[in-house]
């Protein structure tokens, strides 16, 4: 009896040594990473859905040659819905339900400034990708959250320098005899831009005939655009997102509001396809501030490699999408998403021996991209703890694009054009001034 | 004192955004008038009918007459089958039930728009003309939408006052106990109060696609103001939501036009909170 217990007892043991013995050894290593977009509600359409496409390559082609020190990268899907508090619930879900070992993606300031706060008071590594807002760094001091995207003080500041610069030759005005009217949603992301843009005006003694926010639902604006006539500004500087970008342009239209340039601030404004085909020759000419689209970039101007790394995106993107132009969010995406893959978690695990907060932060701190380094040209290092804007990406830029004949092409900075800014708008186009 | 040529223009486009809004709270207050239900998912009937439309103008291309048609008679069987299938069963509840019914639908549609139709912004591309006086421009698509709310007014009036069943819609708002003896059915009525709601419903997806685009959250933008308008008219009182929607369209564009865009809505509000505290049955109901 004893002899039968005894091995029955080492049959069990034997058993479960040799199932713990292959599951350790031959286990699977997987990191699980939360990847939160708005992939319904109206955010998705203007850029959500297509950010979180450019992430999804990013994870694929790492995943291809042969995942991250071993690992195999394992995306779990959240749905922001456009909404900051889903956001924020979904974050939370993310972290304590699915277990995932950090987050990326986020579209909207609205939702990246609350969600920030908590994953880093929980103590979970979040990395931002294409929300813009500067308050989401700004004095708050966070640990865990990093973001290599442009920031919103910098798209603020992009267009009165490039309307400097062009004032006297174009318009035939000092930059302080240009009219300029800001308009901009009224959350984080529009309020942020249109203050910097106020702010860079005001510095180079641009004239603002008019600054003015509303909510991005709202459904109309027909006396903001009554205003903007009675204001004759010059340039209109527009941060919004969608709908109100295209009510915006539909009211402006039939109310017959001229001006000599329109230049938005991203989100809606990347979009040139749908653009183009709600207002047709309506949109020609429009600027857009935003980082770069990596494929507008020149290769040669990047470091080795990177280049291929551009046109594998695009070549996946458009097998993915029917699109004529790719728009910026996708490269945003992959871009962002490729350097925490590429750059941050492998040194995490090698260097610092893991992918917890603190490794991944230590190695974040670590990243030291040159210009030239990402397929969106701007370097990555990171501002320090104790620095204002510690955790945002020091050395990142935007560019503005302008619109010609549905083609996007570069305007500014000068270094980097691909075209001869179209300035004023011609006789002709329907927002002309006659 | 501002007083210029702007001035004249943002009261005239108040007055225009007030016909959009005095067509939409028309339907709505049709169908709390008569069932005494608030449909809190109205402004997602819009949205079927705007998908309707652009997927029969955009898609199938059809004329956009016939779109409008169709979307009219689409949204109206649409009212119907939500009488018949969700608020004929809970009729008798209270009425938080129905209102969470009716939210409950609002979520729903709101979801199953995005599964077939993805967030993605929807137009149909129209630009139409611009009447030019002056210095003011006088949008062709918000007079259209005026014209059309004035006379969809005046046909519900007509319809409501000449017909037996616009009698009989009469009578069942007034009392729907006694109505029962004079020989009245009210499911019937509650039927076609329904429908006809839904109809108008689809007939203000017809004038707002021409200004707005189609996703699946365009009711956000429109259905807190429609409800608000209806209960500042008195909810079920349709003249009185029709005036509702130029007074609150007025505030809107004045008080955006003297001060911020956004104040403008602010005050709009503000009035109507003071409104609910001096006169809860709203401007034109009665005190019961």
């Amino acid at each position: 009896m004893n002899i039968r217990r005894i091995i029955k007892k080492t049959i069990l043991i034997t058993i479960c040594l040799t199932v713990g013995l292959y599951t350790t050894l031959f286990a699977k290593k997987e990191i699980r990473i939360g990847v939160l977009y708005d992939y319904t509600g109206p955010l998705a359409g203007a850029g959500g859905v297509a950010g979180s496409d450019g992430t999804q390559i990013a994870i694929d082609m790492i995943n291809e040659r042969g995942g991250v020190e071993g690992y195999t990268i394992v995306p779990v899907k959240g749905d922001a819905q456009s909404k900051p508090d889903i956001a924020i619930s979904e974050a939370e879900r993310l972290i304590n339900v699915e277990n995932v070992d950090m987050l990326i993606g986020f579209y909207s300031s609205a939702q990246c400034v609350p969600v920030s706060a908590k994953v880093d008071s929980m103590k979970k590594f979040m990395w931002m990708t294409i929300c813009i807002s500067s308050a989401v760094f700004k004095d708050r001091d966070l640990k865990y959250a990093f973001r290599p995207q442009v920031h919103s003080d910098q798209f603020g500041q992009t267009a009165p320098e490039f309307l400097s610069y062009y004032a006297q030759e174009r318009f035939g005005k000092s930059p302080q005899d240009l009219r300029i009217a800001i308009i901009h949603e009224d959350g984080p992301y529009g309020s942020g831009v249109a203050g910097s843009n106020e702010a860079a005006a005001n510095k180079k003694g641009m004239n603002v005939v008019l600054k003015e926010g509303y909510s991005a639902t709202a459904p109309d604006l027909s006396s903001m655009v009554t205003k903007l006539k009675r204001a004759r500004p010059d340039v209109i500087l527009h941060t919004g997102y969608n709908p109100d970008i295209t009510l915006f342009l539909r009211q402006a239209r039939e109310q017959g509001l001229r001006y000599k340039a329109l230049i938005g601030h991203g989100a809606g404004y990347s979009d040139i396809d749908k653009l183009m085909g709600t207002f047709g020759e309506g949109v020609n000419f429009t600027f857009n501030v935003d980082p770069v689209a990596g494929q507008l970039l020149d290769s040669a101007s990047l470091a080795p490699g990177v280049g291929d790394l551009t046109k594998e995106m695009l070549r996946r993107y458009r097998a993915l999408r029917e699109v004529e132009e790719v728009r910026s969010h996708v490269s945003m995406g992959f871009n962002h998403t490729w350097i925490l893959l590429n750059d941050v978690l492998p040194q995490a695990i090698s260097k610092y021996g893991g992918y917890d907060a603190e490794a991944l932060r230590k190695a974040a701190l670590d990243l030291d991209i040159p210009e030239g380094g990402t397929i969106q040209g701007y370097g990555v290092k990171f501002f320090p703890p104790g620095h204002q804007m510690a955790g945002q990406n020091m050395r990142s830029s935007p560019v503005i694009m302008q619109y010609v004949g549905g083609k996007t092409k570069i305007a500014w900075p000068k270094s980097i054009q691909t075209i001869d800014p179209v300035l004023p708008l011609p006789k002709g186009h329907p927002y002309a001034v006659r | 004192m501002i007083f210029d040529i702007f001035l004249v223009e943002a009261i005239i486009n108040g007055i225009l955004f007030g016909g959009v809004l005095a067509l939409l709270a028309l339907g709505l207050n049709l169908v709390f008038g008569v069932v005494d239900v608030v449909w809190i998912c109205y402004a997602e009937l819009v949205m079927v009918g705007m998908y309707s439309i652009y997927w029969g103008n955009n898609h199938f291309g059809l004329p956009l007459v016939i779109c409008v048609v169709i979307a009219i008679f689409a949204v109206a069987l649409l009212g119907f089958l939500i009488h018949f299938l969700v608020i004929r069963p809970i009729l008798g509840t209270p009425p938080i039930n129905q209102l969470l019914v009716t939210g409950g639908l609002l979520f729903f549609m709101q979801s199953l728009a995005t599964l077939l139709f993805t967030g993605d912004f929807r137009n149909l591309g129209l630009h139409l003309p611009v009447l030019e006086l002056a210095e003011m421009y006088i949008s062709f698509s918000r007079l259209i939408a005026f014209v059309t709310a004035l006379l969809a007014m005046v046909a519900l009036y007509m319809f409501l006052k000449r017909t037996y069943l616009g009698a009989a819609i009469r009578a069942i708002s007034q009392d729907r106990e006694v109505v029962v003896l004079m020989g009245v059915n009210p499911q019937r009525v509650y039927l076609v109060a329904s429908a006809l709601g839904g109809g108008l419903a689809g007939l203000g997806a017809a004038l707002l696609i021409l200004q707005y685009d189609v996703h699946p959250l365009i009711g956000i933008s429109f259905g807190p103001i429609t409800f608000m308008i209806c209960v500042l008219g008195g909810l079920g009182n349709m003249i009185g939501g029709f005036i509702a929607a130029f007074v609150m369209s007025q505030l809107i564009s004045l008080g955006g036009f003297f001060l911020e865009t956004e104040w403008g809505y602010v005050i709009a509000f503000v009035f109507f909170i003071i409104m609910m505290f001096i006169r809860p049955q709203g401007l034109f109901g009665n005190r019961s």
